[in-house]
């Protein structure tokens, strides 16, 4: 059994993982941390259902459609609301991104219903069950979820690194003046930044909800991975995957061992403990903690 | 006129004749008001009150200290849960709920101002985050095992067979703890422990250098603040006379930050302007929505939750200063046009 | 120039006074208020019912009304929240002067509003939501009603009677619930009742609703090897968790409560293990009323399947026969008196008619039927017909 105990932590850890990948790009590259990540995550699954809707007959079209969608989603949300909080005190810009949490949950609704809908019935797939080892079996969504989740972050290491854009992500987070100074625009890195993380979101809402359908509240599962991108340090992708994975064995630890209701408070005991510890995280840049 | 006199009247609030009259007619507008409102506007009046105070409180911590708290819904859980606790397992009558909800609040308050000593700015809202969901899940855990239904009944408070419940009796409570507590903050404004949060705002690392022990005004801070919180907390469950973790959301604290956002931060009056406004904006969402065709006016929850965040989203593009800096930018106009100047542009 | 703050207060108060509030002050109409989880957790059960009441109402209005009377309807959210819905009732209460308040939103926010309608007199129904206690027999609250299907006092023991019935051999039984009282309560009731049926209990879990994942729940009620499941909470745990114990390969049987998404839910998940218990009839029994509320649905809108709107059909009915019979000019009083006589032909839609009495605000049967998905006529069947149990006191 422990071996399923496994699998089960690897596939959370890889939903944490790709929601927290969004986390860690928009705060290393502008230090803004983006709290409406999570409803950004529900509007991308919920896109997943419009685009089923347009294409139920051709899936993989309806879900590039779906992400495509998401990557303009960031880039927008970057040109309409969160340039014109590069500069401010850094409240203002997370409670602007907590507001635009609440708006989206509005419209979600406004728009959906609170009705909980699946885009795989819509496209006639049943997410059929996949043996992955001697009596281990998983969904083939979350297999999708963990292969994605690793496909996201070796693309993204190989941006990061290597790609003229990705340097100049890296360079505007460690220096946004003299990154500026030296020629790159800020505000298309910062919203390129954005467009990618809601893609990651948007990918990560889907799979979800091509798992288990989705519904108003699903943004809460962003905020409970929130944790695991500061265990692993704000700023470090890396680190995101770490973090994932210690909150991850830890939540499926406490409901295997002690108390499945606790499964709900863990993420945020295992952030209280790393910041009393720890405070920039296991892999983070221990600067000076900004104030506001 | 000596130099006695004339300290005295500056340090003395209503120093001037002026202030006084001013006092004078807003005291009678106050005291009339729930002899002229229907009893749905008493109600409103009364959720303002009690909104106050919780903006308040979190106004001296943010505001006035810098430290930014996230954690207020769970203060507010807290003192509500204290006088539900007491109530059930011991029926303590409220002379006793109110303290002990205070002292909880102090308590939290230290554990919640701890983190400060060492973090700051958004590491510390994250850990103030962290604390709330803990809290409520406590209180969850409470709910679920001891009463196993449906959260705790509160009966109103008496006094020697006088009940407190009708919405008049209430209005008076509420403005004089709202009272009590805007005297508390204008006081702590205007003196030392005011200028060093002041000071520790600003650049904490300066105060202490200027000999501020940082330490303690830090954690006198979320005391002070949480004290009120909690005390907030336990007159809402004697106001709605009952208790239930539902309502300690954390949507309850944001719309605690977006108080004293919208009010303006740093503002007393501003803490108690918006609290005034959150409370009567969903109303006012719910007029208008009458107004829609059906489809969304069924929604008009949801619309709500939409105009809030756009509402929100507004006045920190637009108006950081919130209503009071509104306010001033208006008084600056028409003060400058009474001198004769031409009106000032507008600062951006 | 300091400017009093207490100046603010003053003119913040004032402000809230001289806003004009919604709340039509229509005097020829019946004022029927309505606070419910139109938002929030439990919106996915609660909303479709009043948006259906609300559809009703609508073509009774059109229709010229009840006794030459418009129906003014006013529904508030309460998000599920106490407060909130303390504060509906007393703006529908005291401002808005209802004749009749309806309830459906969860059970944790009834406390203010019972202590509400109690201290002032005006019936409260609860619609599509949690019976209270003080509906029951022998003795209810006078003004507290209840003409919600479902009711734990009843489910469970039918449910668990099922499945001692339908098993072969010796049960071992996994529970499944939501930390929300009603699942509690639920779930401990089916554990007791299992235990004088001679059932073992091998694992019991209280699923928290922000669970990311599923499986891991599942994996720990597999592990203790149940060869029946039940579960009575929300629907989405319902399924979900089902879906996860599937995947891990178990392949038991699984009876849960059927909430309003279960017909259509049964035809996704497509498993002739999958099993619920019902107080209203499924939409493939092609009952005349449920093409009419197809009709119906369909004309007004309805935002959600035309299957989840019979118990906001079944109170728009009601409503109906009660303010017929109160006719007018209607106070609370007589819509309270009227409602204590309330007997309601549910047209099929229930095992029988609706009943209230002045002993009883709450019915006299209770009616159940169970349905699976039978992969070999790919549909619903319905297992058994009407399982009538007598309400007792």
């Amino acid at each position: 059994m422990s071996q399923q105990l496994v699998a089960n932590v690897v596939v959370l850890a890889a939903i944490y993982a790709l929601v927290s990948a969004g986390y860690v790009l928009v705060y290393r590259v502008s230090r803004v941390l983006n709290l409406a990540h999570g409803e950004l995550m529900m509007v991308g699954a919920y896109l997943l259902v419009a685009t089923a809707g347009l294409f139920s007959g051709n899936p993989l079209v309806g879900l590039l459609l779906a992400a495509v969608c998401g990557l303009v989603m960031g880039i927008a949300v970057y040109a309409v609301l969160m340039r014109w909080m590069t500069g401010e005190a850094v409240l203002a810009s997370v409670l602007i991104t907590i507001a635009l949490g609440i708006l989206l949950r509005g419209l979600s609704i406004l728009i959906w219903t609170t009705q909980q809908l699946y885009p795989a019935a819509t496209f006639g797939w049943h997410n059929p069950p996949v043996a992955i080892g001697p009596g281990v079996r998983i969904s083939a969504a979350s297999v999708a979820i963990v292969i994605l989740a690793a496909a996201v972050y070796a693309a993204l290491f190989v941006f990061l690194q290597f790609t003229r854009w990705g340097v100049r992500m890296r360079a505007a987070g460690q220096n946004p003046l003299l990154a500026e100074q030296r020629g790159i625009r800020l505000h298309g890195v910062y919203a390129f930044a954005w467009g990618l993380s809601t893609f990651t979101a948007s990918l990560a809402g889907m799979l979800l909800a091509l798992d288990s359908g989705v519904e108003s509240t699903m943004a809460t599962i962003g905020l409970k991975a929130f944790p695991a991108a500061l265990v692993g340090g704000l700023d470090s992708l890396f680190g995101a995957v770490i973090g994932a994975v210690i909150v991850a064995a830890a939540e499926i630890a406490a409901i295997q061992y002690v108390n499945p209701l606790l499964s709900d408070v863990v993420p945020f005991v295992v952030l209280l403990i790393v910041l009393a510890i720890r405070p920039w995280g296991l892999f983070g840049s221990r600067e000076q903690l900004d104030r506001v | 006129m000596s130099g006695d006199d004339a300290h005295a009247r500056e340090l003395a609030m209503l120093g001037t004749a002026r202030a006084q009259v001013r006092f004078a007619v807003v005291l009678a507008i106050l005291v009339a008001l729930p002899f002229v409102a229907t009893p749905f506007q008493l109600d409103l009046a009364n959720q303002v009150l009690l909104a106050s105070i919780g903006a308040l409180a979190l106004m001296l911590l943010t505001g006035f200290a810098g430290l930014i708290s996230l954690g207020t819904a769970g203060l507010l859980a807290a003192g509500a849960y204290t006088v539900g606790v007491l109530v059930r397992e011991v029926g303590a009558p409220f002379w006793l709920t109110l303290p002990a909800a205070a002292a909880i609040g102090a308590c939290l308050g230290l554990i919640f101002g701890l983190p400060s000593l060492r973090l700051r700015g958004l590491y510390l809202a994250i850990s103030t985050l962290g604390l709330h969901f803990v809290v409520v899940y406590l209180g969850g855990e409470y709910e679920a095992r001891a009463t196993l239904s449906t959260g705790i009944m509160i009966d109103s408070p008496s006094i020697a067979g006088w009940t407190l419940s009708s919405g008049r009796a209430w209005y008076f409570v509420l403005l004089g703890f709202a009272a009590l507590a805007v005297l508390i903050s204008v006081n702590l404004h205007r003196t030392r422990t005011g200028r060093a949060w002041r000071a520790l705002r600003e650049r904490d690392v300066v105060a202490g250098a200027l000999g501020i022990d940082v330490q303690r005004f830090k954690l006198m801070a979320f005391v002070v603040s949480a004290t009120m919180t909690a005390v907030a907390g336990a007159l809402f469950a004697y106001f709605r006379n009952f208790v239930s973790i539902d309502a300690f959301s954390l949507y309850l604290t944001v719309q605690y930050v977006a108080m004293i956002i919208i009010g303006g931060m740093g503002s007393i009056p501003g803490a108690v302007l918006g609290a005034a406004f959150v409370i009567v904006f969903p109303y006012a969402i719910e007029a208008i929505a009458g107004y829609l065709p059906a489809r969304f006016g069924n929604m008009v929850f949801a619309l709500d939750y939409a105009a809030f965040g756009v509402v929100m989203i507004l006045f920190l593009l637009l108006e950081p200063d919130g209503l009071i800096g509104i306010w001033q930018r208006m008084r600056n106009w028409y003060v400058a046009r009474r001198a004769g100047a031409a009106p000032m542009k507008a600062r951006r | 120039m300091r400017v009093p703050p207490l100046l603010h207060f003053a003119a913040a108060i004032a402000v809230a006074g001289l806003l004009p509030l919604a709340g039509a002050k229509a005097d020829d109409a019946y004022t029927i208020g309505v606070t419910a989880a139109m938002t929030g957790p439990a919106a996915a059960t609660q909303a479709p019912v009043i948006e259906m009441l609300r559809i009703y109402v609508d073509n009774l209005n059109a229709k010229g009304g009840i006794n030459g009377h418009r129906i003014n309807l006013l529904v508030e959210d309460d998000q599920a929240e106490p407060s909130k819905a303390a504060a509906n009732a007393t703006k529908l209460i005291r401002q808005d002067n209802v004749m009749l308040l309806i309830d459906s939103s969860l059970s944790s926010t009834y406390g203010p509003v019972i202590a509400e309608s109690k201290r002032a007199n005006v019936p409260l129904w609860f619609a599509g939501a949690v019976c209270p206690k003080g509906t029951h027999p022998p003795k209810p609250e006078p003004t507290l009603f209840c003409s919600t299907g479902f009711d734990f006092g009843y489910d469970i023991p039918v449910a668990v009677d099922a499945i001692k019935a339908a098993a072969k051999g010796p049960v071992k039984i996994g529970m499944i619930g939501m930390p929300i009282p009603i699942s509690r309560i639920g779930i401990e009731n089916a554990q007791k009742q299992g235990e004088k049926l001679g059932m073992t209990t091998v694992d019991t879990e209280f699923i928290p609703p922000t669970a990311a994942d599923y499986t891991p729940f599942a994996t720990k009620l597999k592990q203790n090897e149940p060869n029946w499941a039940f579960a009575y909470a929300p629907w989405p745990t319902e399924v979900r968790t089902f879906e996860a114990l599937r995947r891990l390969g178990w392949s038991g049987t699984y009876l849960c409560y059927g909430h309003i998404q279960a017909e259509e839910e049964l035809k996704r998940v497509a498993d002739g293990g999958f099993q619920v218990f019902t107080v209203n009839a499924f939409f493939q029994d092609n009952l005349p009323v449920q093409k009419e509320i197809r009709e119906v649905a369909a004309k007004g809108k309805y935002s959600y399947p035309a299957t989840y709107a019979d118990e906001g059909w079944i109170t728009g009915r009601a409503l109906e026969q009660i303010l017929t019979k109160a006719g007018w000019p209607a106070n609370a009083e007589k819509i309270a008196a009227a409602m204590a006589t309330l007997n309601l032909d549910t047209q099929g839609l229930r095992g029988g008619p609706l009943v209230w009495t002045s002993d009883n605000h709450f019915r006299t049967k209770q009616y159940y039927r169970f349905y699976r998905y039978d992969p070999e006529q790919k549909g619903i069947v319905r297992m058994r017909d009407w399982l009538t149990v007598d309400v007792v006191n």
